[in-house]
């Protein structure tokens, strides 16, 4: 009989403990990272001026890369997507994602809004001047530096190709895009503009919604 | 008597040939390409990137010395990160070793292709590139474009 006690305790013990895991996985407390983040003016892809603390009220997931990264922003990109389309329709009106490029020289309002199109039109691309930027950039101690010329383009000297982007000397002088290295971070900022959480895209996805949906509840 | 040497020479010719052939082909490299595509290209991108494995089959090392494209320039780059920071580099020669691969992949190595027009690299359609090895020399591939399902 007393056996039977102890399994039982065992059990329920088990049970609770298992609840609590699932409950921690699902809605985990999440500490405030202090000194990264903070309030900062920039221009949207809509060419008007915000301030980060319009976005107060919704968590946000904030990135920084550029319009003309090849590997790492559309991989990111596409992974947000992936958390994004991981929420439920409410969930997804209740956040923001934002992109903050680092090349806003060639990543105008006008351009950044089509890139975000191709991954997802209710991403919010922003730009704005060079200060503005490192200013952004500073806040969340991130980092990020233009590459050496060999990796700058137009690459139009490192190897002939037979049909090119760029026709004539006016085009040139438009494209102004480089290569950059970059913070690939994703920071998890709460309603109140603190950052709880730092991510990459090597979180598990449902680790990932289950902090957001933790923040959006809170 | 002269018929038996006739045909024992023959015969000689033919295990030596045998022998010269099959240490000619274990000499050879052999590049397989699996599971390649390229991103496709937002409307405003300037690069894009494709992915895929290359394997090396054969029984000698190989050095993959060249990639070429005639519809943009393109090349082997690698992504390291470090502390949080992305760096990409340009790998100009890589060795893929016999029975072993080179997997390219987002955040490591991936074809970059520069000076795009999207247009080249919108869904469905196909571009050639031109792999060159050391050994195995220049290998063309069609490689499909389709969105990023990583």
């Amino acid at each position: 009989m007393a056996e039977f006690i102890m399994l039982k305790n065992l059990a329920v013990l088990l049970f609770i403990s298992f609840l609590g895991v699932q409950a921690v996985h699902a809605e985990e407390e999440l500490p405030i990272y202090s000194g990264i983040g903070g309030n900062f003016s920039a221009v949207n892809q809509n060419g008007k001026p915000i301030e980060f603390n319009d976005f107060k009220g919704k968590p946000v997931l904030l990135t920084f890369g550029y319009t003309n990264c090849a590997d790492i922003c559309p991989f990111t990109l596409g992974y947000l997507s992936r958390i994004y389309a991981g929420l439920t329709k409410d969930e997804q009106k209740k956040i923001n994602v934002v992109f903050v490029t680092v090349d806003p020289k060639y990543d105008t309002p006008k351009h950044l809004k089509k890139f975000m199109a191709h991954f997802n039109s209710e991403f919010i691309g922003l730009s704005g001047t060079k200060q503005q930027i490192d200013n952004i950039v500073s806040l969340f101690q991130a980092k990020y530096e233009k590459l050496s010329a060999e990796n700058m383009v137009p690459t139009k000297n490192i190897r002939q190709v037979t049909q090119k982007t760029l026709t004539d000397e006016s085009d040139a002088q438009e494209d102004k895009s480089s290569l950059y290295s970059h913070t690939v971070t994703i920071y998890l900022i709460d309603k109140s503009g603190f950052t709880r959480s730092i991510e990459y895209t090597g979180t598990p996805q449902e680790e990932f919604v289950g902090k957001i949906r933790g923040l959006i509840n809170e | 008597m002269n018929k038996i040497i006739i045909r024992c020479n023959f015969l000689l010719i033919l295990l030596l040939s045998g022998a010269i052939s099959s240490a000619y082909a274990n000499n050879q490299p052999n590049i397989v390409f699996e599971q390649f595509f390229i991103v496709d290209a937002a409307e405003v991108a300037r690069s894009t990137a494709g992915y895929g494995v290359i394997k090396n089959i054969g029984q000698v090392d190989d050095t993959l010395i060249n990639v070429h494209s005639d519809v943009a320039a393109v090349m082997l780059h690698q992504t390291k990160i470090t502390a949080g920071m992305a760096a990409m580099t340009h790998v100009s020669n890589r060795v893929i070793k016999t029975h072993s691969e080179l997997v390219l992949a987002p955040m490591s190595y991936h074809l970059m292709f520069m000076n795009i027009n999207p247009a080249d690299f919108s869904q469905g359609k196909q571009v050639t590139v031109q792999f060159e090895f050391e050994k195995a020399g220049i290998i063309e591939l069609n490689i499909p474009v389709r969105h990023n399902t990583y």
